[in-house]
Formats: C-alpha cells, structure tokens, sequence
C-alpha cells in the first residue's frame, strides 16, 4: 500500500496499520532549501525543491503544497509584509473602519486563481504531482473564511459581530465563494485533500461559530465534496471550546493544535463518521526538544489516538527552523515498528506490577508542602527539564518562612513508574502538590506554582492550627 | 434611582447604550464620580477574570472595553473636576518587526479600564521610541508585546535600551504567545502576563496600586 492510500484510509475514518504521517512544511521547506521564506513562496521551483528535500528526508504519506494564508488576501489588495523565516503578514485591512480605507466589497480587486502567487501554487503541485502524486496524498491549503474576513475587515469584524451582524455574514459568504474558487482550482491541479484553515475562529465562542463559520465552512465542504474532494477543518491554536461545533460542520476531518488532548477530538470526531489529525508539540519538543522526544511525543501521539481514522500531524504550521532531525525521528516512529517498540518499552509502565511497595507520604501530616515532579529524565528530556525548572524557580519566589521539598521521579526506574502510578498522573512531565497533579504536559508560568504551592501550605496551617 | 452595579452589568456584558445613559444618570444624581468609575472597573476586572478562565472571548472583551471607554468619556470632566489622577502613565506596544495588535489592543484597554493612563505606540515600534515616550510621557509602566518567536529578539533590544537610561522606577511587564516568565527573568523584564486580565494584576502588583 502506498503512503497515499493509507493516508486516503486513515481519513476516510478506516482503520490503518501504522498512522499517516502528514508533516506541514510550510516555510520550513525554505530552510530545507536554503533560502528565505519569501524567496521560496514566491518560487515554484524552490517549492518544488523544498517538498522534494522533505519527503526524502520525513517519508511522508501527505505533504501540503503551500501553508500561507495571505495568498487570497493579497489578490484582494490587502497589503504584505515578507520577513526571512515566516509566511508573510497582512499589513493592511482595505475594508476596516479603524484601520483602514471602510472600502465595500465590491471596492476589492476582482478575485480570480490566475492572481497573485495562486498560479506559482498550482505550478508547484503540477509539477509535484508528476513526481509524487502516486505516492503521497497533496494537500491544497486555503484561508478559512473567518480568517480571510478578518484580513479584509480588521478588528473591525470582532464588534461588527455585535453592531451589524448581517455585513459580516455577508463578508464570510463572499469568502466562502473565494474559498470555492480555490478549492475548484487545487482540485482541477490534482490536489487529493483540501484544508480549510481556520486559525481566527479559535478567538470567537462557540455560538458566534455557529452563527458565523458554520454556514460559511459548510459551503465551503459542500462544494468540494461535490467536485469529489475531501476536506479538512483545521483550527491552529486552542480552540478546545469549539472542537464540538468544528466536528459539527460538514468536514471529513478535524486537525487540532498541540493545546487540546487527541483523546479529546477522537472521541468527538468517530463517532461523528470524521477522521481527525494533530497534534505534535511544535514548541517544546519540536523546535526546542531533541531527537528522543520527538519520539516519545510521537508515541504518546499515536497511543492517544488509537489506529483508526488518524492522521498524525504537527499542531500547526513547522517552523521555518524546527531541527530535520527530530522530524526524522518522528517518521523513524511511524514507519519502524521494532524502533517503536524501543521508544515504547523505555517508557512503558508495567501493566503488571502494582507497585504495592511504592509508597505515597502521609502528606497533609507532612510539615512541609512537597511537590512531586514526575518526568522522563530532567537532563534528558527538555520539556522535564523545564518542567523541573518551574518548580525550582516557583520555590526560590517563595518567603523562607515557606518550606518546599521538590523531588524528582524519573520513569526510567521502577520506583519512578511507581510514583507515576500512585500519584496518578495521566501526562509526562507534571507536577503534584501534596499528593494532588496539579500540572500535566504543559508547563505553567512559575507565578502559578507559586499559587498553588501558598495554598498547600495554608490548608496545612488550616489543619494543625 | 438606578443602582451601580446595574452599570457594572452594563460594562461587562458590553452594553454601550445602557452604560453610557447610567453614567449620565448617576451624574446627575450627583453620585461621586469616584464611587461611577469603582463600578465601572469592577465590571473590567469581571470580564477579564471570565477571558482569563476561556468562558469570553476576544469579541466580548472588545464591546465590553468600548462601553467602557465610551461611559469613561462622559465620566472623565467629573472626574478631572473631582481631583482625580489615574493610577499611572503607562506606555505600551508591538515590538519591532511585529505587526500583531490583537493582544496589545486587549491589554491597553484593560489598563485604561483599571485606570491607568495609556499611551499607545501601536505596532513595529523601536526601542529608540519607546524609550523617547517613556520619557515624554513620564511613564511608569511599559508593555511589550510579541506574537511572533521571530520577534522576541526585539523585546530583549527593547528591554536593553530602557535600562541603559537607568530611568527611575520604570517597570516593564512583556506578554504575547510565544512570551514565558522565564523569557521576561533571561531579559531582563518586571513581569510577564499570560492574558490581559493577568496584565492587569501585574500592573497593580509591580506599581503598588
């Protein structure tokens, strides 16, 4: 089976044997090619290069073509500001009150696909089809329509929600139309799959979802699966509040950032009939980690998801200089099942033992507030060593009046799983206070620790008082 | 005669009509302009703590903030009047090379919600002028702010150049996604806030007020 027929499966909802592996290059194909995040986007050879480097290097099963999302924005005279090592940035608002010229649409430049960089875009997948197109799925991204409306109109749109609801209905519907337009365009180029990225709606309540995406994205869907594509609402940032009215629209499959748990949007997603994709850490593991937490993020990825209708995925966009490496460390998970196994085994928990000698302190009679921080290996892992960091720092803010003890249990040894165990800590690295997780996975600001520590240490006081 | 907290109501719930006729009825009730402007910040702090526990949004923040500054425009002779002075002058903008205003926008309207004078710089702004507003403005509060990793160099340059004139009791808060408080401790920074209520705090924890 080829990685595009299992990618295909894995977003049709069906089970698959290993997970597909779509890792987003954006401008990190520049960097792959050596050159600027402007000069490549404006260069279908250099695009063609980048996508060729990285499915040499990552063994994808899908890669997109391009991952900008000024490209409709441009053609519809919003102004660009290119940097080196990023997409470029909406500089100007054509139709804002606040910010800009309050131009109506019909004051826009007509939208056409043969505008802009839209045809260096479909030179690129031409030529990429010929070359890959058997193999792995191509992605077609384009600007969800909240996100397009919010380059045209600014901040104004945020308040038009309230004050005149109807012109930013009547905004999204002209998005929508532009969102058709390109996906027809992707679709007649070849492209298997096409994303509708959405980032900005994560910034508005579920309800203004529903009032306003909803109807806009679904138009968007209808119509590709009419032309016999599929499509993917994807959502970068945290959008936990909104994952169910995301599963609500008429996708194929949902794609979530590293802030919202897999098991999450698995459990909203299949039951729905959608597949869905996410979630590798880009920050701490990608950009900052090494090669070993790529793979103990990869793994702990895939086990949260399961085998059926997954896509795995980075949360977002790679950055320009996310390390090859712990790509190739990812693609080395998806692909070898006995390095799998490896990675699996040195931070597998026994299911066995029960660890009955492990035991917990009496900690309400403890003196001192403890704090408990499970990791991998503090000076292996980079996110442990953050972690532990945090609690370090939190203790050295406190009054010395505040006595803390901090441990470390690493789960390379028994004890550590033990402890991992009995504290019942669901994510690694975390932090329990007096026995209580009260950080998983993500490491919290040191002012937060700080508050949770005071209050151990009060309702300490509370009690022997 | 209306209560003070129906305008509390009024500022959280964004409200501009209810909360600018409120005001001008509790003016000409004679209510203190002080005891008009406590319900008004009340009603700030309130939506800010829901932003800050995800229960509102970006949209929410940005009406509510409106009602506010347009009640604060009918407030604000009354208050001049009354002999009251706003907690601080506070400079605040998007570094150099960023363009991103969404959450330096949320944080100076919840600083001039909390009352605080804010002189905005807007986006791209260099160290040089921030530090020539600083000291123009007599400001004792700085806000930085970034969205991009690529920026973040930017805040340290800034940070750099507002020490270097060792200006007297200067306090610098940074914010935006990428920001950590270990990022503000390595440059250098007085704070770092994790949203625009937290800026907030942060604000009145570093000045005292």
């Amino acid at each position: 089976m080829t990685g595009k027929e299992l990618l295909l499966r894995a977003l049709n909802g069906e089970q698959t044997l290993r997970p597909a592996w779509l890792p987003y290059v954006g401008v990190h194909g520049a960097s792959l090619v050596g050159v600027t995040a402007e000069e490549y986007l404006k260069s279908a050879n250099l695009i063609v290069d980048g996508l060729s480097k990285a499915k040499e290097l990552y063994q994808p099963d899908g890669l997109p073509i391009v991952f900008d999302l000024q490209m409709e924005a441009q053609v519809l005279g919003c102004e660009l500001k290119w940097a080196e090592k990023t997409p470029p940035s909406v500089v100007s608002h054509p139709m804002s009150l606040m910010e800009g010229d309050g131009k109506s649409l019909a004051d826009l430049p007509a939208f056409s696909v043969d505008k802009g960089r839209f045809p260096i875009a479909f030179e690129a997948l031409d030529q990429i089809k010929k070359q890959m197109g058997d193999e792995i799925a191509l992605y077609g991204l384009l600007t969800g329509p909240f996100t397009l409306t919010l380059h045209l109109m600014g901040n104004d749109v945020f308040m038009n929600m309230y004050d005149t609801p109807e012109s930013v209905m009547t905004v999204m519907d002209f998005c929508a139309e532009v969102a058709c337009q390109v996906a027809d365009a992707y679709i007649e180029h070849g492209a298997d799959v096409i994303a509708v990225v959405d980032p900005m709606t994560s910034q508005i309540s579920p309800e203004h979802f529903t009032e306003f995406v909803t109807p806009a994205v679904n138009k968007v869907f209808d119509h590709i699966r009419n032309k016999g594509g599929k499509g993917s609402m994807f959502v970068c940032g945290d959008a936990t509040r909104n994952l169910d009215v995301m599963t609500e629209t008429h996708c194929d499959n949902v794609a979530i950032d590293e802030q919202i748990p897999l098991e999450k949007i698995r459990d909203l997603a299949l039951p729905a009939g959608k597949s869905f994709g996410g979630n590798l850490k880009l920050t701490t593991v990608l950009m900052m980690g090494d090669e070993n937490d790529a793979r103990r993020n990869t793994i702990a990825c895939m086990d949260a998801a399961g085998d059926t209708g997954f896509i795995l995925a980075p949360g977002c966009d790679l950055p320009y200089d996310v390390k090859p490496e712990n790509l190739v460390a990812v693609a080395q998970m998806v692909h070898d099942e006995y390095q799998r196994d490896i990675a699996r085994t040195a931070a597998n928990v026994s299911q066995t033992d029960t660890f009955d000698d492990v035991l917990l302190p009496d900690y309400a009679s403890e003196r001192d507030v403890i704090v408990d921080v499970v990791t991998l290996d503090s000076e292996g892992c980079a996110p442990c060593q953050y972690m532990f960091k945090a609690a370090l720092d939190a203790r050295a803010r406190l009054e010395s009046d505040c006595k803390v003890i901090i441990r470390e249990h690493k789960i390379t040894t028994r004890q550590g799983v033990g402890m991992m165990v009995k504290l019942g800590v669901p994510n690694l690295p975390s932090i329990c206070i007096d026995g209580q997780c009260k950080f998983a996975s993500i490491i919290p600001d040191t002012a937060v620790i700080v508050e949770e520590i005071l209050k151990a240490a009060q309702s300490k006081q509370e009690v022997t008082s | 005669m209306p209560q003070l907290n129906e305008l509390t109501e009024a500022i959280k719930s964004g409200n501009r009509s209810n909360a600018t006729r409120l005001t001008t009825e509790f003016l000409d009730n004679e209510t203190a302009p002080q005891e008009i402007l406590d319900a008004m910040v009340v009603g700030m702090d309130e939506i800010g703590e829901r932003f800050k526990r995800n229960e509102v949004f970006v949209p929410e923040m940005l009406i509510a903030a409106r009602a506010m500054k347009e009640s604060m425009a009918i407030l604000e002779p009354a208050l001049v009047k009354s002999g009251y002075k706003p907690l601080a002058t506070a400079v605040i903008g998007t570094v150099q090379g960023d363009l991103h205003d969404i959450g330096k926008n949320l944080v100076s309207m919840m600083w001039k919600g909390a009352s605080f004078n804010v002189v905005d710089l807007g986006v791209n702004v260099s160290p040089e002028a921030f530090v020539s507003a600083i000291k123009e403005h007599n400001a004792t509060l700085v806000g930085l702010s970034a969205l991009l990793t690529t920026t973040m160099p930017s805040m340290k340059a800034t940070m750099d150049a507002i020490r270097q004139e060792q200006l007297e009791g200067v306090k610098v808060l940074i914010g935006g996604a990428p920001v950590t408080q270990s990022y503000a401790d390595q440059i250098g920074a007085d704070g770092f806030a994790a949203d625009a209520a937290s800026a907030v705090d942060a604000a009145r924890k570093l000045l005292a007020c």
